[in-house]
């Protein structure tokens, strides 16, 4: 019986479900393409419910700015790591503040509660 | 005949001592690394009302914040205004009440977290000036209508973790 308990402690116990989101202060370089910058972010999803996240960026008030990545909304393993390429016109630069990711949850997950992850780097 | 064999030797064996002083390098970047330890259960503990609390029957969702670099983010947790998934609820209105509280800890200087803790509308935001780990629990609370029972049928609700740079 106290084996049982031990087993099932620590079968729980190594249970966890992780997202990150790095570098956690991304810089904006000039792309190839004239009046483009870019900044490179990694995604690593340890969330074994969890298959798709969405990018976003967002100026100091949260507001959305214009951007490109592809895809904007990325499917990612179990345990994978992902390498995002993001991409803002010169003019929306100096506005773009935040870049996110978030966990997106599929409408056939019917858990009672489920736990959305959002993680934003700060552009300096 | 001895003297070329062991300079042989000694050349075929240069190379494996270069190999075995091969380093291993490794950085440590600041990062958040938000982890679901618990899934969250609705206890019914009364027809009109669902709650998380282990009194009412329920399992607390609890949110663990991994923190490499102090004062580098925020920990914002919103808890759910509405259901993701529920029967059809008809006209009666569902009053939401939550809230979250660093509860374990990795270094005793976390309970800091709490004091600083800034409650707006559903959200709770916590400056995490401490590296290390820190657990979040997280309760919700739904009650239906006016003393009205709610429907049968299986309720889902959304607990929202971010971690925002400072």
């Amino acid at each position: 019986m106290r084996i049982l308990i031990i087993l099932v402690l620590v079968l729980n116990g190594g249970y966890a479900s992780a997202h990150q989101w790095t570098p956690t202060y991304p810089k904006l370089k000039p792309s190839h393409i004239t009046g483009v910058y870019t900044t490179k972010m990694e995604l690593f999803n340890s969330r074994k419910e969890i298959s798709y996240y969405s990018i976003g960026v967002f100026d100091k008030d949260w507001k959305k700015v214009p951007f490109v990545t592809s895809p904007s909304l990325l499917r990612i393993s179990y345990l994978d790591k992902k390498i995002v390429d993001i991409y803002l016109h010169k003019k929306d630069k100096n506005k773009a503040h935040y870049i996110c990711s978030k966990s997106k949850i599929l409408s056939s997950v019917r858990d009672p509660s489920i736990i959305a992850s959002r993680i934003c780097s700060k552009i300096k | 005949m001895k003297k070329p064999l062991i300079i042989l030797a000694a050349l075929l064996t240069a190379p494996m001592l270069v190999s075995a002083t091969t380093p291993i390098s490794g950085m440590v970047a600041s990062k958040c690394i938000v982890t679901t330890d618990t899934d969250g259960v609705y206890g019914n503990p009364s027809a009109t009302k669902l709650s998380t609390a282990s009194s009412d029957g329920g399992v607390l969702p609890i949110i663990r914040y991994d923190i490499i670099t102090a004062s580098a983010y925020n920990a914002k947790i919103t808890t759910p205004m509405s259901f993701s998934s529920s029967p059809a609820l008809g006209s009666e209105t569902v009053t939401w009440t939550g809230s979250t509280v660093a509860n374990q800890m990795s270094d005793a200087g976390m309970s800091v977290f709490n004091t600083n803790k800034v409650v707006y509308n559903n959200s709770s935001e916590f400056p995490l000036t401490i590296a290390g780990s820190v657990w979040f629990d997280v309760s919700s609370v739904a009650t239906y209508g006016y003393n009205k029972a709610f429907p049968a049928g299986s309720y889902s609700a959304v607990v929202t973790a971010e971690c925002i740079a400072q």
